[in-house]
């Protein structure tokens, strides 16, 4: 299974939310899709649903056009959270499930499986409006899978979790991954991209700016990085006398340090320990997604939009 | 800056609509406020199907004053001496300070006794008219302040004038015994189709319209006014997001609409049913209250045609089809509750243009503008249905009147739902006119 976006273009007015946006993804990947608030991840969502169409471009799905395909080809987690508040969760899911094209019994059937899968069976005959958020979202990612979907589609699916359910999101990830499901998710943090994709696009002003497999696009910077920790020194002054080299990020533990194409590595250990550094720690990486982000978009990935300020974005087409 | 959806899938209505419905009508009928909202409703419809019994409460502390002309002057004091005595018999008997319910008066002519009503002198004029055979006709004229049931006792009146003249004259003549006619006639009156009708059956008519009217507005604005804000709920909760994903825009207005018209029209079967058995046994109940000899309330039901039934849950059908989808397509275009008001005013304001219209029909008023109301299709759910009740319509006229009404829905659907397509995923901003028709093209 291949999905394939070509030459995408939407343009809301006088706001260009994809310009030419291009990428493919294949089968059984979980490919992280980044970009800056307004960069036009959920524009590129809602055209993959068929919810807005593209003035330009093509999508495909192992070949075939995607408007011809059935909508539960796709699960969808929107960024905008949201259940109908008075509903049970088991209604709400048997609801949804039903939209796709699920028999009721069965619906019910898998959304208690699901439900006691994350820890919450006795969810089910409660009011979604009594839920914690990160309760409701969780819910709200049982009603974009539960119909089985070919290819998800998941809008900053771990905002708001606390640490135990985004390790427990991670998991389920990756057992749809091993069920040949393709997950395409958006999210600002890069540690979970790194940790669970194979492929990822970042995409700036409606293009993708680089993407591929994360090794790949680790390696097109042409950069390395050394993450070195030194007993009692965090200031690395002796480092100023290295050429080509840079602290990006400095801490106690552990500071990173980014070399510029053709610098050694091994030049920063000697310059260590000539400075009589007590070096407990000494790795060659590749620049971290991070900094790749930043290379490329020239910022900081920014924190996501919450609550109205990303609807708004939403109705002009510019949500991230 | 919005986008319609785009449903290049042409997903079948079913059974997706069908899904949804079932959704809004179980949640709505589920909640609180539905049961609350329907209990008082019935309890306010039983009160309103009780009103002529509390009317007759307190109308039987007034006096019918009866104008009575006969062929011969000596039938004239006959009729007068015997009404008096078997109407206000009761009366009498309750002590000299009782009103007594009739006071008739003679008069030298049927024609001044009619103008004596059509002037509001009297309340109704009684004409007794000897026939060859010895026997007696009646025509009881009535003037607006009169009520059928008193009608009804002079009819028992009559009965009793035309025994005793009976009695009085078989001695003579040998006579056989021949029950008196009696017509009740509206002076200047209620007509149905130009047909004269009784007073009765006109004030059944009207309020029949002025339920039908009174029903239909509420089924439409209030209804109408559910399914917009269930649509704003759905962009506030944010929920939507999850929906369009999952079901095309036709699918969802459809659903909705469907689902939360059958919630209206089972409030409105719960709050009729009780409404119309109270109606129903409305005599009986006035037998315990005020005793057999003047329990009838008689508020004529005949207006009740099965067509006339018919063609009104019709009109309730496709009225609400029209004004839901409107309903549903101004609800998308705003985000905020509060801004529901503002953009559903200009179709409230149709509608109550509407009811206005059909009140005006109820009482006769501007012919031509009622009947050009009731073929505009935003209108005829209200005015159509008064006017089958009060007056005459031809069966073209009523043919003309839903083709009108079905195609301005084919129409309306098409149009809401490329609103409501586009409506769902906009936020934060109240549409302005501009902003709606770009919407919608």
């Amino acid at each position: 299974m291949s999905l394939v976006l070509d030459g995408l273009h939407k343009r809301f007015a006088s706001v260009t939310a994809l310009d030419g946006l291009s990428f493919e993804v294949s089968g059984g990947q979980v490919f992280g899709f980044l970009g800056a608030n307004g960069a036009g991840k959920t524009t590129t969502m809602r055209i993959l649903l068929g919810v807005l169409r593209a003035d330009r471009g093509r999508v495909s799905l192992d070949g075939r056009d995607h408007a011809g395909l059935p909508r539960r080809t796709w699960g969808y987690l929107p960024e905008e959270r949201g259940l109908y508040p008075r509903m049970t969760v088991m209604d709400q899911l048997v609801f949804f499930a039903g939209l796709y094209g699920v028999p009721r019994d069965e619906a019910r059937r898998s959304a208690a499986d699901w439900l006691s899968r994350f820890r919450v069976p006795e969810y089910a005959d409660r009011q979604a409006d009594t839920l914690s958020k990160g309760n409701q979202q969780k819910v709200q990612f049982l009603a974009a899978i539960l119909h089985d979907p070919q290819v998800l589609l998941l809008d900053e699916p771990f905002t708001g979790l606390d640490p135990v359910n985004v390790a427990l999101l991670r998991e389920v990830f990756l057992e749809l991954r091993s069920q040949g499901k393709t997950i395409i998710f958006s999210t600002h943090q890069m540690e979970t991209v790194e940790t669970l994709c194979e492929s990822v696009a970042i995409v700036d002003r409606g293009r993708v700016v680089v993407g591929g497999n994360l090794r790949d696009v680790k390696r097109s910077l042409g950069r390395q990085v050394v993450k070195l920790s030194l007993n009692g020194d965090h200031r690395l002054a002796w480092l100023d006398g290295v050429a080509g080299t840079r602290v990006i990020r400095r801490g106690v533990e552990q500071s990173e340090i980014e070399l510029d194409t053709g610098v050694e590595p091994g030049v920063v250990l000697r310059a260590a320990v000539a400075a009589g550094a007590d070096v407990r720690h000494f790795e060659i990486a590749d620049p971290s997604l991070e900094q790749i982000f930043i290379d490329h978009v020239g910022r900081p990935i920014d924190p996501p939009l919450q609550g109205p300020a990303a609807a708004d974005r939403a109705a002009a087409g510019i949500v991230a | 800056m919005s986008e319609r959806i785009a449903d290049r899938r042409h997903d079948p209505l079913l059974p997706n609509a069908w899904i949804v419905a079932r959704r809004e009508y179980v949640e709505r009928v589920r909640s609180r406020l539905f049961v609350v909202s329907t209990l008082v409703l019935v309890v306010l419809a039983v009160l309103v199907a009780f009103a002529p019994i509390f009317v007759k409460a307190i109308d039987s502390g007034t006096t019918t004053r009866v104008a009575v002309a006969a062929s011969d002057e000596k039938l004239a004091e006959r009729a007068i001496a015997i009404m008096e005595g078997v109407l206000n018999a009761q009366a009498g008997g309750r002590g000299s300070d009782a009103a007594k319910p009739y006071a008739f008066v003679p008069s030298p002519s049927r024609a001044h006794a009619i103008d004596d009503v059509s002037a509001a002198r009297v309340d109704a004029a009684l004409v007794a008219q000897r026939t060859a055979s010895g026997a007696i006709d009646f025509t009881f004229y009535t003037g607006e302040g009169i009520g059928p049931d008193r009608a009804q006792l002079v009819g028992v009146g009559t009965l009793a004038v035309a025994i005793l003249d009976w009695t009085s004259s078989n001695t003579v003549v040998g006579r056989e015994f021949t029950l008196p006619t009696l017509d009740v006639i509206a002076a200047g009156g209620p007509t149905a189709g130009g047909a004269p009708i009784t007073n009765a059956e006109f004030t059944g008519r009207r309020v029949v319209g002025i339920v039908f009217v009174v029903l239909i507005f509420l089924l439409l604005v209030v209804y109408g006014m559910w399914v917009a804000a269930g649509v704003v709920a759905e962009k506030t909760s944010r929920v939507m997001e999850l929906i369009v994903a999952a079901g095309s825009a036709r699918q969802l207005l459809v659903g909705k609409v469907v689902g939360i018209g059958l919630a209206g029209f089972t409030q409105y079967a719960c709050v009729l049913a009780p409404a119309l058995l109270a109606l129903v046994l409305q005599d009986q109940i006035a037998t315990v209250i005020f005793g057999q000899a003047d329990a009838s309330i008689s508020l004529s039901l005949a207006a009740l045609t099965p067509g006339l039934l018919g063609a009104y849950a019709l009109y309730v059908v496709l009225g609400f089809v029209l004004y839901g989808c409107i309903y549903a397509a101004a609800g998308s275009l705003v985000s905020r509750p509060e801004d529901l008001q503002t953009i559903s005013l200009p179709l409230s304001l149709i509608a109550v243009a509407g009811y206005m219209v059909a009140l005006l029909s109820l009482s006769g008023g501007l012919p031509s503008v009622t009947r050009f109301a009731s073929f505009v299709p935003f209108w005829s759910p209200f005015v159509m249905t008064t006017r089958l009740s009060v007056s005459r319509v031809e069966p073209r006229e009523l043919l003309v009147s839903f083709g009108l009404l079905v195609a301005t829905i084919g129409l309306a659907i098409a149009l809401a739902t490329r609103a409501y397509a586009a409506g769902v995923l906009l936020y934060g901003q109240r549409p302005g006119l501009r902003a709606v028709l770009h919407t919608i093209r």
